[in-house]
């Protein structure tokens, strides 16, 4: 399956509930897309936690009292996904359906089946968010939600154990640098407590990889996967020196969820939403801080986008609704809500965000550090329809590497006669 | 078919004669009962075959349609290729794999399965107390939630911190690399699978045993058959239907083992170096990973066929191992030793 | 030797060397035969520990909170949140549990009972009425078994869209009406427990076909049909992938409503958990009413008659 970066929101940051659905009724909407007073019902389709409470919704409807919103929730990005494809292009999905970057890509296929973002909305979205959401004929298709700027998420306690300084701004400095210099950091920190420092190898490979301009193939349709040094080096960097310094090979598994409240390891690459997830994994944990660094710079890792059908019944409705959800102010409720940071840039500028606080992270400013890392961000990779299967394989060469199946040239090899085989 | 073989068994000596035919009816009835044995037939299987041919063939006559072709979900077309998807998977390494690992899995599972259920139908058959508590306790297992079994397995055989391991290491053995190696994950698979379906097969074992006349068992009993005796010269030949209808749905079932290595793991992908890959978990992801449903639908019908040959091989199997005898009708029954008849 | 009322191998025990020579002459024995013995007990309880271990596991963890899954200490008595978290999964807006429940169970027991009407009356003409292409038919329909369902997803989706049905609760029935697992099952269950003389007994009684069919066929099926109803039943309640496709979200049934328990709480097993229970419960009082028909050999009387 795709590459596995699933956003989950934190419940425990919000102060209203994370979840709630909005139940109006079976919907037979009258409404002509045309007749912007007629009476509408509008469906919004997301999944895991966008921060899209039933107050917010209901917030868009005092103001466009002639529109009704039913919010429909799946399980996973999965199962988002599989509906999504199953029926684009033909009838049964919502007004508004949420899609996560990791498979905007195969979306962006079918560009011409969503409907457009008005013109007067050019320069709301860091630029790299909006390029990805653009198609060959320059026609912007995706409604940017949130974005994963990636910061250190680091055990204070266990850091100063090491002998290493604990305090954020200590630790910044301490990881300033490129990814050797990460490497000789947990190496350091290794050698002194004999643990492995990193959650799991394959999110270095994601990092490196996520900074990277042409990874697998080129907007023409090249494919250089094989031959692109950066992907060997990425690869020979992780196996030989992200592997030691990891407890795991691949994140999301139980034992992974454990790890974050049993001091496995001490430190992982962080995108805001992971913020969450270390927060629902390890809530007695008091130890867990974030440092505004992140190695070679700044990286993105998930995101997510809102885009509208081109042959839904109420198309107008659709977009002015997904208009007003990826403002600023509402991507900023949003991330009070489920900690999905917004890719808006007014939003930046906003003292919501900027003196934003969290206090399970022992009062880190996540929002500034966040606009600090997303900032940072100078390259994205480009990622066309085929990138999560190269880099599922890839992954899949380091996990094998990590659990002896193959050695390190072995697993190259086979990556290189897997990834032949995709074109 | 076996469903031939019943009607040329010789009636069982049990029960009465029937009368003599007379050959005295009357023409009218004669003309309608001609027609209703005829006719009737085909009223009886067509609500069945016309619901079917909708839901059931259309289906598969679409994927063998598409199977030729490279074919694009969104847009609902595409274009003809010929035989290329089925070239390309047959020259896919993680196909051998994948089909390695699916005989492998379907042998550790099935063939424990049946032995384990024949043995569970035949306690369930005797004379027992609180027949029902224990009948569907063993049916359990299959109605628990998929969700619900991977979380209980994937923890008792997780690498690390698992049930298994932790109990192995307390008496000394070391710990077994469920998720990396690629026997034991499919000794721990093949786990998963028999707890929840060997209640399954025991309970239609069950159904047919109980329909063996007590007599028998009474009789047998009477003069000195032991147990075992009896479930090896009555209840088995009895079972041979059900024992041919067990077998090729767990022969169909076994190769098509799907869900249990899919929630092996998280990624369900069958492992980093598809050590636990089966053909149908290797079809899904070419068909909702990949959207490729095109050489999703050729896999389907190599598929198809690997089940037909092992099918027919087994029924083969079943047919010579399980002869005619006692039950319903009695062919002379071999024997090698005691007194010939 | 009484040498009328068992099959010809009874005459040839006698010659067999271990045989029981204690249990002769026992002739009061009971009709159903003797008892069970404790190795009997041990065993089927052997089985039902293993049946019952991972409910009681479930039980265990969705008694606890979220904590108690990851906990390597887990004691191994229930704690005390179960009905808290019971609650917490049906009051959980999101999941519309009680309408999920009730779509689950209408949408399952009119596809069991579907399954069986027309697995009965096709596996009865397959077993015991002779008519052409009968043996091609069969085999025809058990070959289908073998393509796998994952693919039928697509043209399914397609057909029902075309017709407009999707998001009712009739898509998720319809294609489940009919089973080839069903009509294979009874055809090989009637074909070997129903006799063909009862079947020519009733046919001299003047009886027609259909007559025939409800008094021999109908009453022999009722073990294997309760055992396809339930089959069926549970079958269509655990179907997760078809009804997700092809159901509105607001009206889902009960696994479909159950996975959003998992992203709504997150990695909270113990609602998750308590959420799979709950939903099991109906399938337990189903199985107790089911389970009494499979107790006896419904031809065992009528074959001596």
């Amino acid at each position: 399956m795709n590459s596995r970066a699933i956003r989950r929101g934190s419940a425990a940051i919000a102060a209203l509930s994370a979840s709630a659905m909005v139940i109006a009724g079976c919907s037979s909407s009258q409404g002509s897309s045309t007749d912007p007073d007629g009476e509408v019902t509008l469906t919004v389709a997301t999944f895991n936690n966008w921060g899209y409470t039933d107050e917010l919704l209901a917030e868009y409807s005092k103001e466009h009292p002639n529109v009704t919103i039913v919010h429909n929730k799946a399980a996973g990005s999965d199962d988002a996904r599989a509906n999504y494809f199953q029926k684009l292009g033909k009838q049964g999905l919502a007004d508004i359906e949420g899609v996560e970057v990791d498979w905007l890509p195969e979306a962006m296929q079918y560009s011409d089946l969503l409907a457009e973002v008005p013109d007067s909305l050019e320069g709301r979205w860091l630029d790299w968010k909006a390029e990805a959401a653009t198609d060959k004929d320059g026609r912007l298709v995706g409604f940017g939600a949130d974005v994963g700027p990636q910061a250190i998420c680091y055990r204070g306690d266990l850091f100063q154990a090491a002998g290493m300084p604990g305090s954020p701004d200590e630790v910044a400095t301490l990881f300033e640098g490129d990814w050797e210099h990460f490497l000789d950091v947990a190496d350091q920190y290794r050698e002194a407590t004999g643990k492995p420092m990193i959650d799991s190898a394959n999110s270095v490979l994601q990092g490196i990889v996520n900074q990277m301009e042409y990874t697998y193939d080129k907007p023409d349709g090249t494919v250089i996967a094989t031959e692109n040094p950066d992907i060997k080096e990425a690869y020979e960097l992780v196996v030989e020196r992200a592997i030691p310094n990891s407890a795991y090979p691949t994140q999301w598994t139980d034992d992974w969820n454990a790890s974050m409240a049993n001091g496995e390891f001490a430190a992982m690459l962080c995108p805001t939403w992971m913020l969450g997830v270390i927060e629902g994994n390890a809530p007695e944990v008091t130890g867990w801080q974030v440092a505004d660094v992140f190695p070679g710079g700044g990286g993105n890792w998930g995101g997510s986008y809102l885009t509208v059908p081109a042959n839904g019944p109420h198309v107008d409705a659709a977009i002015e609704l997904a208009t007003w959800l990826t403002a600023p102010e509402q991507q900023i409720k949003a991330f009070a809500n489920a900690g999905t940071f917004p890719s808006q840039l007014d939003a930046y500028e906003n003292p919501e965000l900027t003196d934003f606080v969290n206090p399970y992270f022992n009062s880190a400013p996540t929002g500034q550090i966040s606009i600090n890392r997303a900032e940072a961000v100078t390259v994205v990779p480009y990622k066309s329809a085929n990138y999560f299967k190269y880099q599922d394989a890839l992954q899949n060469a380091v996990t094998r590497v990590f659990d002896g199946s193959e050695d390190a040239k072995t697993s190259w090899k086979t990556w290189v006669a897997e990834a032949e085989a995709f074109s | 078919m076996t469903v031939n073989a019943n009607r040329t068994q010789t009636p069982p000596a049990s029960p009465p004669p029937p009368p003599e035919r007379t050959r005295q009816v009357k023409p009218a009835r004669h003309r309608r009962s001609n027609l209703d044995l005829k006719l009737s037939p085909y009223l009886y299987i067509s609500p069945f075959f016309i619901l079917f041919a909708v839901v059931g063939i259309f289906p598969i006559v679409f994927t063998a349609v598409i199977s030729f072709q490279e074919w694009d979900l969104v847009r609902n077309t595409g274009t003809f290729v010929g035989f290329e998807q089925y070239a390309w998977i047959l020259s896919q390494p993680q196909f051998w794999v994948a089909l390695r690992n699916t005989f492998s899995i379907f042998l550790l599972s099935t063939v424990p399965l049946l032995i384990m259920a024949i043995l569970i139908a035949a306690m369930l058959d005797r004379n027992i107390r609180a027949k029902t508590f224990w009948r569907m306790s063993t049916l359990l297992p299959f109605v628990m939630a998929p969700v619900a079994v991977a979380l209980i397995f994937s923890n008792m055989f997780g690498d690390s911190h698992g049930l298994v391991n932790t109990l192995l290491a307390n008496i000394g053995l070391g710990p077994i690399p469920w998720h990396t190696d690629p026997f034991w994950s499919h000794v721990a698979i093949a786990t998963m699978v028999n707890f929840r379906w060997t209640g399954y097969n025991a309970l239609i074992l069950l159904a047919a045993m109980q329909a063996v006349p007590r007599e028998y068992y009474e009789a047998a009993t009477v003069d000195g058959a032991n147990a075992l005796r009896q479930f090896w010269s009555i209840t088995l030949p009895s079972l041979k239907s059900t024992l041919i209808f067990v077998i090729i749905t767990s022969t169909i079932g076994g190769l098509q083992i799907f869900d249990e290595p899919r929630m092996y793991d998280f990624a369900g992908e069958g492992g980093a170096a598809q050590q636990w890959l089966t053909i149908t978990l290797y079809l899904y992801n070419i068909g909702w990973g990949e959207f490729n449903f095109g050489r999703a639908a050729a896999l389907a019908w190599i598929l198809f066929i690997i089940i037909l040959i092992i099918g027919l091989i087994n029924l083969a199997i079943t047919r010579r191992l399980v002869r005619d005898e006692g039950g319903r009708g009695v062919t002379a029954p071999r024997r090698r030793k005691g007194i010939q008849r | 030797m009484t040498s009328i009322s068992y099959p010809p191998l009874a005459i040839i025990e006698e010659g067999i060397p271990n045989a029981k020579r204690s249990r002769r002459g026992r002739r009061t024995t009971k009709i159903r035969g003797v008892r069970a013995g404790t190795w009997v007990y041990i065993g089927l309880g052997v089985v039902a520990l293993s049946a019952i271990f991972p409910y009681y596991w479930s039980f265990l963890i969705g008694s606890g909170t979220a904590a108690t899954i990851n906990d390597p200490n887990m004691s191994w008595i229930p704690g005390g949140n179960f009905i808290a978290n019971a609650l917490a999964v049906v009051n959980d807006p999101a999941v519309n549990f009680w309408l999920a429940l009730w779509n689950s169970i209408y949408s399952s027991a009119l596809i069991a009972a579907s399954v069986v009407i027309f697995s009965t009356l096709a596996g009865w003409a397959f077993a015991k009425l002779r008519f052409r292409g009968s043996k091609w038919l069969l085999t025809f329909v058990v070959a289908t078994m073998a393509v796998p369902m994952q693919l039928g997803v697509v043209p399914l989706y397609i057909l029902f869209a075309d017709l407009g049905w999707t998001g009712t609760i009739g898509a998720v029935i319809v294609p489940a009406l009919t089973s080839a697992f069903g009509v294979f099952w009874m055809t090989q269950y009637l074909g070997q427990t129903v006799p063909d003389e009862l079947i020519e007994a009733s046919r001299m009684d003047g009886a027609s076909m259909i007559r025939t069919f409800w008094t021999v066929g109908v009453v022999a099926a009722r073990p294997a049909a309760a055992m396809l109803f339930l089959f069926t039943f549970v079958g269509a309640w655990n179907n997760f992938f078809w009804p997700f496709i092809v159901l509105d979200r607001q009206s889902p049934t009960l696994p479909v409503a159950l996975a959003l328990l998992q992203s709504n709480h997150f990695v909270d097993y113990s609602i998750v958990l308590a959420g799979v229970l709950l939903a099991t419960i109906p399938l337990i009082l189903l199985f107790i009413v089911a389970g009494k028909q499979l107790v006896s050999g419904i031809m065992a009387g009528a074959v001596k008659g």
